[in-house]
């Protein structure tokens, strides 16, 4: 079968050297996947085009790369469902790194994140002599998180790491995750406070992009928040994030709504110089008439508020029994 | 064509105009509205942080809620559908706890089949109502508008939670609206990307980076507005606007349009029903473009 | 002037568990890796590691599956080693943090593996080798060993008698650099790329075995590779043994579970050479569908499924889009795996002093003529350890050697040749490995004769000659991928050789080595290995002995 693509080159030993694309047709067998037009083209085209791979099953994690805008293991991608009618395959390296060459991205900076949240077992003592003994729900947890192959797709479309390299981002959380989970971990306090810190948990925006590039269903959005839940759990909680989770459970438990003013104050605490930064975004949203305040100085609630009040009772209840 | 309407929170808070202009969009168009007054916050991908499953008890009560009237439930709200569509999920996969939610919605007289199908107006007007009638009684196409579409993330991910694999086109429908209304889409790279709300209390300069990156490309791509389904999106890129421009070092000066305020100005309602003076960033650019349009 | 005490090549489990043994001793340790270490294939081992766990079940019952499956040709001396020191192994990879699958009362549990009387295979889903290489890697990174992280080994420098350094190349600089060693460990993993198709990921082109076969260490047991009775025919992709390990069935066209004829007690739990000679036979006499035979885990809990083997149903959804849940899966023997390689002994030092293995680049050998289902994660960290070890007590003793500059112009000049040479009229390395890999899979594959593998042998020839002029169109420095895989072809063309040299040479059938035109074993005559020299002229044949401890050479069935 036919297909084209249309692949992002960059060789850093031309005379200024630019990224520029160049377009390729490969005959391969109906199934191809993007990894093998790829190695087609290597082999029997262009040699000179540079891609990283290896194990062509999803396992090795070499061949991330951008198809048609997203990040995705080539090897896991047929080009089948790539092909527009018409349109060419667009095959670019990942993003949130630098470019070394065509395909291949500098993974450096994502292997000093992934050391940066202590990625090894702090075995709990005394170490026994057989075995820990640990349920298998909590093993077939961990299983989800160890699904990760470190291809880097999540960091590559990662919207805060964008914004804010200092961000440790999906992949090094999700891996973090993988010890706050682990019964045998003896640092978990530690991790859970550091992960909660500047540059951890609360800077990841909900954006969902990892959860929906990853090609292993880690899901790492999914662990970020089970990190904050079990760092609030255990009682990490002098930082914005669990302020802000706090004041907004609080004011649903209450009215059953949410009021913006109240949870924009609550959340940024007794700290006067955050205040003073959200006061001209303050006025502006009461001259454009944007405040509820026409229901005059105190929040509305949903009629029958109290029935939500009931329900976070008993979910409560039910989970401390 | 009539629904269960959940409000959320921000349009009975600070984006009053999502409602008004909702309101009279719905109006318009035949679309009747029954207010789930008694419906609470989804909790908006917070509360799971706190509890998941208090999220996952109060979107089962506001899913029984709309099932008591026996209409289909329709959000406003990019971040509603995608915490509505997850806990919907893993409530259908699993009955046993399911049922468990259910022993406490008892004591109100709810129950929650695990059949609701929550959608977002954006998806109830192409998929129900459908294009070519909204074509019909479009008064004032909106030609030579460039329109920046901005989606929100938690209705465009993951898209296998949220139906993309039955409807794929859903990835596309603000720009199918915008053509629509007779105005042209403005592709640019952070259609789908993170408005930055979400941090907006945590990291103010990310989020305020976020929020200026995209305001910025969209213009410089030629954008006279941007229109979104999220009106907590609306809130970082229109009332933060100023601030958000300070953090990119960029003037920024792009109204930023709810979906209903968009067609309702195809649909040539009146402005002060559409709420559009109810904005951070003056509207009134747009608002003179489009009077100056001539009607269809 | 780069310089260790010891350097590790590969970085898989081999060699990272190697690394971390020798770090352990203070000494200066690296490790050079072509790819990122967790790139590495020990990635793709899927179902699990063996050691005898349970208290009834003494691990020299282990050892007897193991000497068995191996047909007899396995050194039961390094058989004893292995399973004696697995229990303690899996304890010490539990401590170090992989999440083994629990039991009932939360202690690490077993499933059954293809050979074996019993269960004794610890694994985590699907993806044990994926999870241990990560762990290990974790390991690797709290020691904050050195890692040459894509660096290739053009060649071994070896002076008067010992191996002393390697020449390498920087493949993000393009760089060739000296790296002086007192002791290299190599542990560089199979050659499957000598076959097409193959199981095997594209970085495994035995370069180690070329290599320490070019400085004059021997390898062994090379006819001897394995075919995996479940492996995808469109890309080769392995489904893994756990599959039949919980219970999946193979069945023909007829859909009869033919194994019954072949292996009535252990069905699909028989050593892998009988599973694939069985489903060979099947298909060569036409009860095939499209060259297949079908994996069928239709009669498996759904729940067992999803939990145990989601990888390998993600991967018939990926590559042949078949849900297990469903559907059976077609499948059919693929090359696997080396159960040959550099010949070391049980501390694993090669025929030349400076010089150790392990993994599946060495032969110690455990495995034989067949390797058993989860033996070879085994060997890779029972082995590293001790090539790490007893490589640090050997440098120990030795100064720093003195290499002349000049032998780093050796290599850079073969590359330059490669590099100058016009690529339109040069020869495609991808043409010549294909050819290779045709060539290997038609002759030296699950059924193989005299005149069919003589066949190879002047292709392989030829092949080689052709060699001589091979091109490439990438002329940069910077990862230049065309260049590597034309080094890697010229090593695959020598690993290519010594394995039809030595499939020639053994003329019995025996493990995975299978004679049509000497269909049985032959203990009188080859109850040996097969040692294989690098000669002037070309492969040079010699014998030996096979190591029995306590269980004398028997009929084999299953």
């Amino acid at each position: 079968m036919q297909f084209k693509l249309n692949v992002r080159r960059y060789d850093p030993e031309a005379e200024n050297p630019a990224p520029y694309w160049r377009e390729y047709n490969v005959d391969v067998p109906e199934n191809a996947t993007v990894l093998d037009c790829l190695i087609h083209i290597r082999e029997y085209i262009d040699g000179t085009l540079a891609v990283r791979c290896s194990c062509r099953s999803a396992i090795c994690g070499s061949c991330m790369m951008r198809v048609n805008g997203q990040a995705r293991l080539a090897c896991a991608t047929k080009a089948k469902d790539m092909q527009e009618a018409g349109e060419a395959i667009t095959v670019e390296p990942g993003g949130n790194m630098p470019v070394l060459k065509d395909l291949i991205v500098d993974m450096d900076v994502f292997w000093s994140k992934i050391r940066q949240v202590k990625p090894w077992l702090e075995p709990v003592q005394p170490i026994p002599e057989r075995e820990y003994l640990v349920p298998n729900e909590t093993i077939l947890d961990l299983t989800v998180a160890m699904n990760c192959v470190m291809c880097g797709a999540c960091v590559s479309d990662c919207t805060s790491l964008e914004v804010d390299k200092n961000f440790i981002g999906p992949a090094a959380l999700a891996k973090a995750y993988r010890f706050v989970d682990d019964p045998r971990d003896e640092a978990r306090q530690e991790r859970l406070e550091e992960l909660s810190d500047y540059g951890g948990v609360y800077d990841c925006t909900h954006c969902f992009f990892c959860v929906e590039v990853c090609p292993k269903d880690v899901a790492p959005l999914e662990r970020i928040v089970e990190i904050r839940e079990r760092a609030q759990g255990a009682g990490v909680e002098n930082n914005a994030g669990t302020r802000h989770a706090k004041a907004f459970e609080g004011i649903i438990r209450d009215s059953g709504i949410l009021d913006e003013p109240m949870l924009l104050l609550k959340s940024i605490g007794m700290n006067p110089v955050e205040q003073m930064k959200n006061v001209p975004g303050g006025v502006r949203l009461l001259r454009a008439g944007k405040l509820p305040l026409a229901s005059g100085p105190f929040h509305h609630k949903i009629p029958g508020h109290g029935n939500v009040k009931r329900l976070f009772e008993k979910v409560e209840a039910g989970q401390e029994a | 064509m009539k629904y269960a309407f959940f409000p959320g929170c921000v349009s009975r808070g600070a984006c009053p105009e999502l409602m008004q202009s909702l309101t009279a969009v719905a109006d318009h168009i035949g679309m009747e509205l029954e207010l789930m007054e008694t419906a609470s916050c989804t909790g908006a991908g917070v509360i799971s942080e706190r509890n998941q499953k208090l999220a996952d008890a109060l979107n089962a009560r506001n899913f029984a809620l709309a099932e008591q009237t026996g209409l289909p439930l329709m959000n406003i709200c990019s971040t509603c559908q995608g915490v509505m569509s997850g806990v919907n999920e893993r409530l259908k996969a699993r009955p046993e706890y399911l049922a468990e939610i259910n022993e406490m919605l008892a004591e109100e007289g709810l129950s929650y089949s695990g059949k609701a199908d929550p959608r977002n107006f954006m998806w109830v007007l192409v998929e129900d109502f459908g294009l070519d009638n909204l074509r019909k009684l479009v008064k004032r196409p909106l030609s030579e508008l460039n329109v920046a579409p901005f989606y929100g993330c938690y209705i465009s991910r993951p898209t296998d939670v949220l139906g993309y694999h039955d409807f794929p086109q859903r990835g596309v429908y603000l720009e199918m609206i915008i053509e629509a209304c007779g105005a042209t889409p403005v592709d640019y790279s952070g259609k789908k990307k993170c408005c930055g709300f979400p941090i907006i209390t945590m990291n103010r300069e990310n989020s305020l980076t976020m929020a200026g990156n995209h305001v910025g490309e969209a213009t410089e791509k030629g954008a006279d507005f941007m229109v979104t389904p999220c009106p907590l999106c609306h809130l970082n890129l229109d009332a933060q606007q100023p601030d958000a421009a300070r953090v990119v070092k960029t003037p920024l000066n792009l109204p930023i349009l709810h979906l209903s305020q968009l067609i309702g100005m195809a649909l040539g309602i009146d402005d002060a029903a559409l709420g559009l003076n109810r904005h951070v960033v003056s509207t009134n650019p747009v608002r003179e473009r489009v009077h100056a349009l001539p009607l269809a | 002037m780069l310089e260790h005490d010891v350097l590790v090549v590969g970085a898989g489990l081999a060699g990272m568990q190697a690394a971390l043994h020798a770090a352990k001793q203070g000494v200066s340790v690296a490790i050079l890796t072509k790819v990122h270490p967790v790139r590495s294939h020990s990635n793709a081992a899927q179902g699990g590691i063996n050691a005898a766990m349970e208290e009834d079940d003494p691990w020299e019952d282990h050892a007897y599956d193991t000497v068995k499956g191996s047909d007899y040709l396995g050194d039961q001396d390094a058989i004893e080693v292995l399973c004696s020191e697995a229990p303690e192994t899996i304890i010490e990879l539990e401590h170090m943090g992989v999440i083994f699958n629990r039991g009932s009362r939360g202690q690490i549990d077993l499933r059954a593996f293809g050979g074996q009387a019993r269960k004794r295979t610890c694994y985590v889903a699907d993806i044990t080798g994926q999870v241990m290489l990560h762990v290990i890697y974790e390991q690797l990174m709290k020691a904050g060993t050195q890692v040459y992280e894509e660096w290739f080994v053009t060649s071994l420098v070896r002076q008067n008698d010992a191996v002393c350094g390697v020449i390498a190349m920087d493949l993000r600089s393009g760089e060739l650099h000296l790296i002086k060693a007192k002791a290299v460990i190599l542990c560089t993993g199979g050659s499957g790329r000598v076959y097409e198709p193959s199981s095997n990921a594209l970085i495994c082109t035995g370069d180690g075995y070329a290599q320490a076969y070019r400085v004059g260490a021997p390898l062994m047991d090379m006819e001897m590779v394995q075919y995996h009775p479940t492996t995808l025919p469109g890309n080769g992709a392995l489904m893994t043994e756990g599959a039949r390990g919980e219970g999946a069935y193979l069945i023909n066209a007829n859909g009869e579970r033919f194994m019954e004829r072949y292996a009535p007690n252990m069905m699909e739990l028989a050593s892998r050479d009988v599973v694939s000679r069985a489903e060979q036979t099947e298909i060569n006499e036409g009860r095939d569908i499209n060259g297949c035979v079908l994996l069928d885990v239709r009669h498996l809990d759904r729940n067992t499924i999803m939990q145990k083997l989601s990888q390998i149903r993600e991967l018939g959804l990926e590559y042949e889009g078949i849900d297990i849940i469903e559907e059976p899966c077609p499948v059919r023997p693929g090359m696997h795996y080396m159960m040959g390689g550099i010949k070391t002994d049980i501390e694993g030092a090669t025929f030349v002093k400076g010089l150790y293995s392990a993994g599946e680049a060495a032969c110690v050998s455990v495995h034989g003529g067949n390797r058993l289902g989860a033996n070879s994660l085994l060997d890779t960290l029972v082995y590293g350890k001790r090539a790490g070890t007893s490589a640090v007590l050997y440098a120990d003793g030795i100064s720093s050697p003195d290499i002349p500059d000049s032998r780093l112009q050796e290599d850079r000049e073969h590359i330059n040749g490669i590099l100058s040479r016009n690529s339109e009229q040069g020869e495609r390395a991808a043409a010549l490995r294909l050819a290779m890999g045709q060539t290997m899979h038609q002759h030296v594959g699950v059924f193989r004769e005299q005149s069919g593998l003589e066949k190879a042998q002047d292709t392989i020839a030829t092949l080689k000659e052709r060699y001589r002029n091979v091109s490439v169109d990438d002329k940069g420095k910077v990862f230049n991928t065309d260049v590597l895989f034309a080094l890697e072809v010229g090593l695959m063309l020598d690993v290519a050789e010594a394995i039809v040299a030595s499939a020639l040479f053994r003329t019995e059938s025996r493990g995975a080595h299978y004679r049509t035109d000497f269909p049985e074993r032959n203990d009188d005559d080859w109850l040996k290995h097969t040692l294989v020299f690098s000669d002037e002229s070309g492969p040079r044949l010699e014998t030996l002995p096979v190591t029995i401890t306590q269980w004398q050479p028997a009929r084999r069935t299953y």
